[in-house]
């Protein structure tokens, strides 16, 4: 809310700058966004008082005044028609500069000299008014600068005012917070409101009350015979710094006290209301409505109606009726000033989806014992701006409450806080907001929370109170009486975060995408309707097609972000993720799964001047999958793959314990063709919760053994029927004593040739040559004996 | 026999040699089991008795004379030999290096990843929860009814009714004192979801929730552990003030600034020229809270706070804008 310094000094007395104040309200809990300096756009206008008007003798349109500059009198040549003697008025004295730049010179009009200028507040930069000269509050000290006498200068505090202070929703309710800080009790404006004796309200409308729950206080007031005008400059200005724009004197009237007092209020024009009686009630049947910004609403069973005798004229709290608006010609006004349960103003407004500054407030509570001031000030401003004649008295209905009273302890407080406020600083608190103390014993107090205190239902809301006025910063920083000690991390986290590490190690960037896709990704990766990953989590409201499902794997994600790159340069990536994927399930709530998916697609790097790189293939996608499974301690073996976006001749299941743990492999050149990439990209995915039962992390030492170790290659011609992976697993299992198979070669020429280095480990005694060689043997004949595989000599 | 044509021999040998290469060969053609000096001592068993013992003594001297002599070679070829090689093994060595491979994890994860470890180092311990939530853990639980204007504060993805995708990790608050009798200690990271985006929000972000709920827990020891943690995580001088503030489930609650990483507290764009930029919401649990999960709240008294992971890292790292962490663009990835 934007809070003008000036008029919140109306209220108190502020005797420091606006920052140092706004520093302190943030404290207490009223953040300050901002404070934003007003600066008039005109120098050196000072205000005039005309103490004499005289004819021009040589021009029928303008006239000579004289115009007391406070130190001078000063001879002003001027061609407006609304000034008169007694006047104070907008005086620009040669040399000031006004709006656009312009330098007001000494001059001779018609052969009569003019020091000077009176201005309009066009002239000013004020507003688009050129109608007359600004002419000003008669308070307004002749001689001093207009900037600062007519509040032009200003700061003006942007405050975040927290969901549940609607009590802060104006000028006073601010200023009844710094009054608390300050030591002082915030004013109520004054004024003294003079009503005709003849009229009375009583006599022009009566009003009734249906349901006291919904509205237990309505207030009516009239003023009749008013002429509608532009609102003066003072009260314009300050709308306008609050962020509203001026209307006219009534309307104006009605915005004012809303922002003065927190107070919304709403004028009827008097003669639109039919029956000339005012009804407040529910509606009990849908029936639509025309409020005055011309929409059509539909209302419902449960909204507050305000009727007259023929049916609705404003939807209660939120917004009046086209057919009983203030126009231009309104004479007579019925002025409503009501506290309507803030439970029904939400729901309505929740509904129909309309806010106002109205409903804003009644939706948070205002204060239902400021009613009756509300409507008497706003009465005696339409009368002050507006003239025409206050009517005696108001109609009102009030179903009061007992105030709600609450006892605290003072052990609750220090204990909470874990402070020692002493007790009578914390009954100063209390008094200093209002919250009055019934009685005060050993233990505690007993209180009494004001209305305008929605926000206080029971002894933590105390305790709030008085931590944030003792000050956050006086409460000490302690370390708790439970004992700290640190904490392990879960074998489930510690397992994440190796396969994190490894990926790292591995030369792999780690992205986050966002949760969602859309149905398109799952099109695009070729799945099937009667797939898993088909049955996706819609979101009711997406932020975007693009993101309307929450994904149910992760690859899509990943190729989004390859192809990202590439569209920017890069060719060579290397990506994993952890994310969750999400699936539907029947009835009940959707389920979550965490899933690991890692991608490389180009080489290692572009180039190194001595080595040449070549394309990633399977075998660096697999390599990448062994190694992960061999920091995490698990087996897993492949197996053909039916998945439809992998290349079924270079891709494969991954199998855990016979279980499909995920998958790996070349993704299909359509697949990727969807995500505009052309280059070749292999990929793997991970259900993350099937591994993790399996993962084992600890480490176990084995004496390292003390006897040489014995290699022996070997070569075959295998055909390509047989899986030359299985056949290291078969000479391994030859003997406990080998301990090392790989594959150092493999070429085809006629056949294929695959060359095996095997390392025999003995942990007893030193081998034999015939303990080794009988193993050679043994390997030779078994690989043998499989139809396809040849020894090469 | 004649120790003078063998001295010759010898002389003659040593004198030729030029290189590390004529030393290896004098060595094997004098010393070597076929060399010269074999070939005399061999023949001493053939003379008298009498002269063998001036002979061998004769020989010996001249090999060792000749051992000493071939070493001296030996270390002096040697070393040129040496010099040769280093010479002739130049490169550029301006020429650039070759990097193994070396990934980064997300700038996201490992500042996650460094809050978890302060906070777990101060007794929390790491709670989950699901990211598809019930309506009702994500507000009713936490004290936020249907037609609270706090919802205002907040925009939800909708599931379906009664289903939300949770807009923050504050629900494992609830789950798990659900689960679980009080002292509670934990922190409960995650993702969180909101409709909103733009410079600064994204539909996803992250968060760390913390709670910790046991017999007199105090307004004094939120204060305590998070200055613990801002003094950790951000440096020790950094300046920190708890400042009154506004949520549904904590009563009183306050939010945490630390003096502006960027301009020093002197004002700039990021801290609204405030010179504080807001990184944590906290406060005291609220009874309702309590109430609603079955704790007795005469008994115990807890705090709570959260805090964006976001946020955390661009404060950390100077990053402007929040997108970026969802771009994955590597240029951005590889800088951290």
């Amino acid at each position: 809310m934007k809070v003008p310094f000036e008029w919140l000094s109306e209220f108190v007395v502020i005797d420091m700058y606006p920052q140092d104040l706004a520093a302190k309200l943030t404290m207490c809990g009223l953040e300050v966004e901002g404070t934003e300096e007003q600066v008039p756009s005109f120098e050196g206008v000072v205000v005039g008082k005309v103490i004499g008007i005289d004819k021009h003798p040589d021009a029928e349109n303008l006239v000579l005044c004289m115009v007391d500059a406070g130190m001078e009198i000063l001879p002003i040549v001027c061609g407006a028609k609304n000034v008169a003697v007694g006047d104070k008025v907008a005086l620009a004295t040669v040399g000031a500069k006004l709006k656009d730049g312009l330098v007001v010179e000494k001059k001779k009009v018609r052969g009569i000299e003019s020091l000077g200028m009176l201005c309009s507040e066009r002239e000013l930069g004020l507003s688009d008014d050129h109608s007359g000269i600004f002419i000003l509050p008669e308070e307004c000290k002749a001689g001093h600068w207009l900037h600062e006498e007519a509040f032009i200068n200003d700061v003006i505090l942007d405050i975040n005012i927290p969901p549940n202070r609607g009590d802060c929703l104006s000028m006073y309710g601010i200023a009844r917070e710094v009054g608390s800080i300050l030591g002082q009790r915030a004013k109520t404006p004054i004024f003294s409101l003079e009503t005709d004796t003849q009229q009375k309200v009583k006599d022009h409308i009566s009003l009734k009350v249906l349901d006291a729950d919904a509205c237990p206080r309505y207030v009516l007031r009239m003023i009749s015979g008013i002429s509608i005008g532009t609102s003066p400059f003072w009260m314009r200005n300050r709308l306008i710094k609050c962020g509203m724009r001026p209307i006219n004197t009534i309307v104006d009237v009605t915005n004012y006290v809303m922002l003065e007092l927190g107070q919304p209020l709403h004028a009827f024009d008097y003669h639109r209301i039919r029956g000339k009686r005012i009804e407040v009630r529910l509606a009990d049947k849908e029936t639509a409505f025309r409020t005055l910004d011309g929409q059509e609403q539909k209302l419902r069973e449960g909204d507050i109606l305000i009727c007259d005798g023929e049916g609705p004229v404003a939807l209660a709290g939120i917004m009046g009726g086209e057919n009983s608006e203030i126009s231009g010609t309104t004479e007579d006004v019925a002025l409503e000033s009501a506290y309507f349960n803030p439970l029904y103003i939400r729901k309505t407004t929740r509904r129909l989806g309309i806010k106002s500054e109205a409903s804003l407030r009644f939706e948070k509570g205002i204060d239902i014992d400021n009613v009756g001031l509300a409507a008497e000030r706003a009465i005696f401003l339409m009368n002050q701006l507006s003239g025409g004649t206050v009517m005696k008295g108001e109609r009102e209905v009030h179903t009061k409450k007992e105030l709600k009273t609450m006892f605290i302890t003072y052990s609750h407080i220090n204990g909470l806080l874990g402070t020692h406020i002493p007790q009578e600083d914390i009954t100063k608190i209390l008094r200093s907001i209002d919250i009055h103390i019934k009685k005060e014993s050993e233990e505690g107090l007993l209180t009494t929370i004001p209305n305008f205190r929605h926000d206080i239902n029971e002894p933590a809301d105390i305790v709030e109170e008085i931590s944030r006025l003792y000050g956050y910063d006086r409460i000490p920083a302690t370390r708790p009486v439970s004992a700290l000690s640190g904490q392990k991390r879960s074998p489930r986290e510690v397992s994440l975060n190796a396969a994190k590490e490894f990926f790292k190690g591995a030369g792999f960037f780690e992205l986050i995408n966002f949760a969602f896709f859309s149905e398109k990704d799952v099109e695009n990766f070729l799945v099937l309707p009667a797939d898993e990953r088909a049955s996706f989590v819609p979101i009711v409201n997406p932020i975007s097609r693009e993101y309307a499902v929450m994904r149910t794997f992760i690859a899509p994600g990943m190729l989004k972000a390859i192809a990202y790159n590439i569209n920017r340069g890069a060719k060579n990536l290397r990506f994993f993720e952890k994310g969750k994927a999400f699936f539907l399930s029947g009835e009940g709530k959707p389920y979550e799964r965490t899933a690991f998916c890692f991608a490389m697609t180009g080489r290692e790097a572009e180039f190194f001047w001595r080595d040449k790189y070549s394309d990633y293939d399977f075998f660096d996608v697999k390599g990448i999958m062994e190694g992960l499974m061999g920091v995490l301690g698990v087996t897993f073996s492949l197996r053909k793959t039916a998945e439809p976006f992998l290349n079924p001749q270079r891709g494969a299941d991954i199998l855990v314990d016979g279980v499909q743990a995920g998958w790996i492999g070349e993704l299909r050149e359509e697949v990727l063709k969807s995500y505009e990439i052309e280059q070749s990209t292999y990929c793997a995915e991970l259900q993350f919760d099937i591994i993790l039962q399996k993962v084992k992390l600890e480490a176990r030492y084995r004496p390292i053994p003390r006897f040489p170790q014995v290699t022996r290659d070997f070569s075959f011609f295998i055909d390509d029927t047989v899986p030359v992976g299985v056949l290291t697993d078969k000479i391994r299992g030859v003997s406990p004593l080998i301990t090392s198979v790989g594959i150092f070669d493999m070429f085809s020429k006629e056949k294929k040739s695959v060359s095996f280095r095997v390392i025999f480990q003995s942990y007893e005694d030193t081998l034999t040559d015939e303990e080794v060689n009988r193993l050679q043997e043994t390997i030779i004949k078994e690989l043998t004996n499989i139809n396809g595989i040849s020894l090469r000599a | 026999m004649d120790i003078g044509a063998l001295q010759k021999r010898v002389d003659k040998e040593l004198s030729s040699i030029k290189t590390i290469d004529d030393v290896r060969k004098a060595k094997v053609s004098l010393l070597g089991r076929k060399g010269i000096f074999s070939e005399y001592i061999e023949n001493i068993k053939l003379l008298d008795k009498g002269e063998r013992k001036g002979a061998g003594q004769a020989i010996n001297a001249l090999k060792l004379h000749t051992e000493s002599k071939l070493r001296e070679f030996e270390d002096f070829y040697g070393e040129e030999e040496k010099k040769k090689r280093e010479a002739a093994s130049r490169i550029d060595i301006t020429m650039p290096g070759k990097m193994p491979l070396a990934g980064k994890r997300h700038p996201l994860t490992q500042t996650l990843d460094e809050m978890i470890r302060i906070f777990t180092s101060l007794g929390f311990s790491v709670a989950e929860g699901p990211d598809i939530e019930l309506e009702y853990y994500n507000f009713e639980a936490l004290n936020i009814p249907a037609d609270h204007p706090a919802r205002d504060m907040q925009d939800t993805f909708y599931i379906k009714d009664g289903i939300v995708l949770r807009t923050h990790t504050s629900p494992v608050q609830i789950r798990v004192m659900e689960t679980q009798l009080p002292p509670v200690k934990i922190i409960a990271p995650g993702t969180v979801y909101r409709c909103d985006n733009d410079i600064s929000h994204t539909p996803m972000f992250h968060q760390v929730e913390g709670l910790m709920v046991d017999k007199n827990v105090r307004f004094s020891d939120l204060k305590g552990i998070l200055s613990m943690f801002v003094q950790d995580m951000f440096g020790k001088d950094t300046p920190l003030r708890f400042r009154p503030s506004y949520f549904p489930f904590t009563e009183p609650s306050a939010e945490v600034d630390i003096g502006c990483v960027i301009c020093g507290g002197t004002g700039c764009r990021v801290c609204k020229d405030t010179g504080w930029i807001e990184i944590i919401g906290s406060g005291m649990v609220h009874p309702q809270v309590f109430r609603n999960v079955g704790y007795d709240q005469e008994e115990i008294t807890g705090f709570a706070f959260g805090m964006g992971v976001e946020r955390i890292a661009m404060i950390r790292y100077g990053i402007d804008d929040i997108r970026q962490f969802y771009y994955n663009d590597i240029r951005f990835l590889s800088q951290f």
